[in-house]
């Protein structure tokens, strides 16, 4: 029983600290530019796929870094190649997101094939928790997770350029008159967006399945957690992201793992109807 | 034909088609009245499309139910397929549970009522809000119904969905009337809506809802009939499909990929237009099954949503509105 509960406690930390770089890059995406990115999903693919090419030829850490910066470039590509120019209507980026998405899966199994493949360990070996079996690459995950939000918060705490992203989402117009560039704000919260869903890309992609259509449910669920905690909010994300890290692992555990996605919902469909401007952030207003 | 009521003089006639129909010219009208003649004649010139256009007039049918809501009122829906899907597996569980002899007359209602039953349950909460909430619900809406398809798969057949519904006929020709006349049957209602005030005030919704609100409009009273309206039109959709294939699984009826084709739709043709998605989803499915099967089976795809993703980008208003624009401005008559 106890080890159950430690089991759960674990187990769901993990999941929820990846949840958590995705939800993250997506809200920040949101709250500065106001854009829906329903592409965020193809970036953990992106991440994911890169690693595995390229770590035959550079290694692990070299995959990693490969994969990162892959999704940090197509980040910002799709940015500069297609949402710069419709960021004005929200419903037409909303959708132009979505089909790119969908376009960039069929380019995927164009060149990889439908077939979801394994990526090697980042870390190999495991190690056995209160009779629960921890993969070093979860652990890696949880670790690297918070050390990339301490990054995170520091940059947009303490220094300009970080400074100018948390001030853009907070008001846009009160940004503009203290002289913040706001193009180059975006672009940067792309890039970081990008290189964040990069890292929980290569993890999603180790952990759980490497596969063309591997962005639609973790970005449904960055969705979920974004409403959740708020949209625009950083601290209600990462909040939102172990409470459904740790729901998805109790419905796991407790009912079954086709019952997620049901759960979720009810979740979902509770929040909205009863705080839709989330745990911490301000309600969507187009 | 005029009675006190009626001032102007215009006989009756004339002034409801001009509400209906705007005033076109007679190049417009020359190139509806073609597309519907070639339509209603297709068997007899172009017999090797009938399959193909039988397919489309169906999802001709989707791409209007999704109109009627999102395209007129922006509140985008990813999960469409969602109620076309629960459509076709009632019909399918009915009669692979129920009894096999089921009569049409007791499937179809209930498929349509089916549709319905899904519709209000995500979307009556959700209309309320604004912004993406709606979009999130509908998106999870297809997720979560793909999964309990999985989950209740000695009821649904799991993966391979079931083989058990009786096809119409097997007769093409048979089969393309039995699609097409529906489909321009649904079309013409929902065109009267559109076009109608209740049309009005729901693109009115798309652009600009706080201000409708202001003029004393209950919008989420519209936008709930407009749901109601389309989910009937997705649960008609939706047991014909089952119908024309005789089979029922969760690639062909219900994933999100499908819900996403209907969006496809509405955008190539032109949406909010109804006659656009019409139109548009016979393009689509042209393109998918005929033309860009050059391009080999995921070739395809990836082509099409490139092609539909540009429409979005260079062309927003579809392809349609477009073409009808540039016959009403033929030889200077457009007076707008």
């Amino acid at each position: 029983m106890i080890g159950d509960i430690i089991t759960i406690l674990i187990v769901g930390a993990m999941i929820s600290a990846i949840y958590a770089l995705i939800a993250i890059g997506f809200t920040m995406v949101f709250g500065v530019g106001g854009v829906l990115n329903l592409t965020h999903g193809v970036l953990l693919m992106a991440g994911a796929y890169t690693f595995m090419v390229a770590y035959p030829y550079v290694g692990r850490i070299g995959g990693v870094i490969a994969g990162v910066l892959v999704a940090a470039v197509s980040s910002y590509a799709i940015y500069m190649g297609l949402v710069r120019y419709i960021e004005d209507n929200v419903v037409i980026t909303f959708m132009a997101t979505i089909l790119a998405a969908l376009a960039i899966q069929e380019a995927t199994t164009m060149g990889f094939s439908q077939q979801a493949r394994i990526l090697p360990s980042l870390l190999p070996g495991s190690i056995a928790v209160a009779g629960t079996r921890i993969q070093y690459d979860q652990i890696l995950a949880f670790v690297l997770s918070w050390v990339l939000i301490g990054l995170l918060w520091y940059y947009i705490k303490r220094t300009k350029n970080g400074r100018a992203i948390l001030a853009t989402s907070m008001s846009e117009r009160g940004a503009i008159f203290t002289g913040v560039d706001l193009p180059k704000v975006r672009r940067q919260t792309w890039l970081i967006a990008g290189a964040f869903a990069g890292v929980a890309g290569i993890f999603i992609g180790r952990l759980q399945q490497t596969s063309p259509e591997m962005w639609l449910e973790p970005l449904t669920l960055a969705f979920i957690i974004v409403i959740i905690g708020g949209v625009g909010s950083i601290k209600g994300s990462i909040i939102a992201a172990y409470l459904i890290g740790y729901l998805e692992t109790l419905t796991v555990e407790l009912i079954g793992a086709p019952y997620r996605t049901v759960v979720a919902l009810l979740v979902i469909i509770a929040v909205i109807m009863y705080r839709p401007e989330g745990l911490y952030g301000r309600e969507y207003l187009e | 034909m005029s009675n006190k009521y009626d001032s102007s003089g215009e006989p009756v006639l004339q002034r409801l088609s001009r509400e209906f129909l705007g005033e076109p010219n007679r190049y417009q009208i020359g190139a509806v009245s073609a597309a519907l003649i070639a339509l209603l004649t297709l068997p007899f010139w172009g017999a090797r499309y009938q399959y193909v256009f039988a397919l489309a007039s169906i999802w001709a049918i989707f791409a209007m139910g999704w109109d009627i809501i999102s395209g007129h009122t922006n509140y985008i829906s990813f999960g469409h397929s969602a109620l076309s899907g629960g459509a076709a597996y009632t019909t399918g569980i009915l009669i692979y549970n129920v009894d096999p002899g089921l009569p049409m007359s007791i499937t179809f209602p209930l498929s349509v009522l089916a549709a319905v039953a899904i519709g209000l349950l995500f979307a009556a909460p959700t209309l309320r809000l604004k912004g993406p909430y709606f979009s999130l619900i509908t998106l999870v809406a297809v997720l979560v119904l793909t999964q309990l398809v999985y989950i209740y798969g000695q009821y649904t057949g799991g993966e391979l969905g079931i083989t058990a519904v009786e096809t119409l006929t097997y007769n093409f020709t048979e089969m393309y009337y039995y699609s097409l006349l529906p489909m321009l049957l649904i079309g013409a209602v929902l065109v009267v809506v559109s076009q109608s005030n209740i049309g009005r005030i729901l693109r009115a919704i798309g652009e600009n809802e706080e201000a409708i609100e202001s003029a004393g409009i209950d919008t989420t009273k519209f936008k709930l009939w407009a749901f109601l309206l389309s989910s009937i039109t997705m649960g008609i959709g939706g047991a014909m499909l089952a119908h024309f294939y005789g089979n029922v699984d969760p690639t062909t009826v219900l994933v999100i990929d499908r819900s996403l084709e209907m969006v496809a739709m509405a955008v190539l043709g032109g949406m909010g237009t109804i006659a656009g998605p019409l139109g548009g989803a016979f393009v689509f499915v042209f393109l998918r099954d005929e033309v860009l099967t050059t391009f080999g089976s995921t070739g395809r795809w990836f082509s099409l949503w490139v092609l539909v993703l540009l429409f979005l980008v260079f062309l927003r208003d579809g392809l349609f509105p477009f073409i009808w624009s540039k016959l009403g401005s033929i030889g200077g008559s457009d007076d707008e």
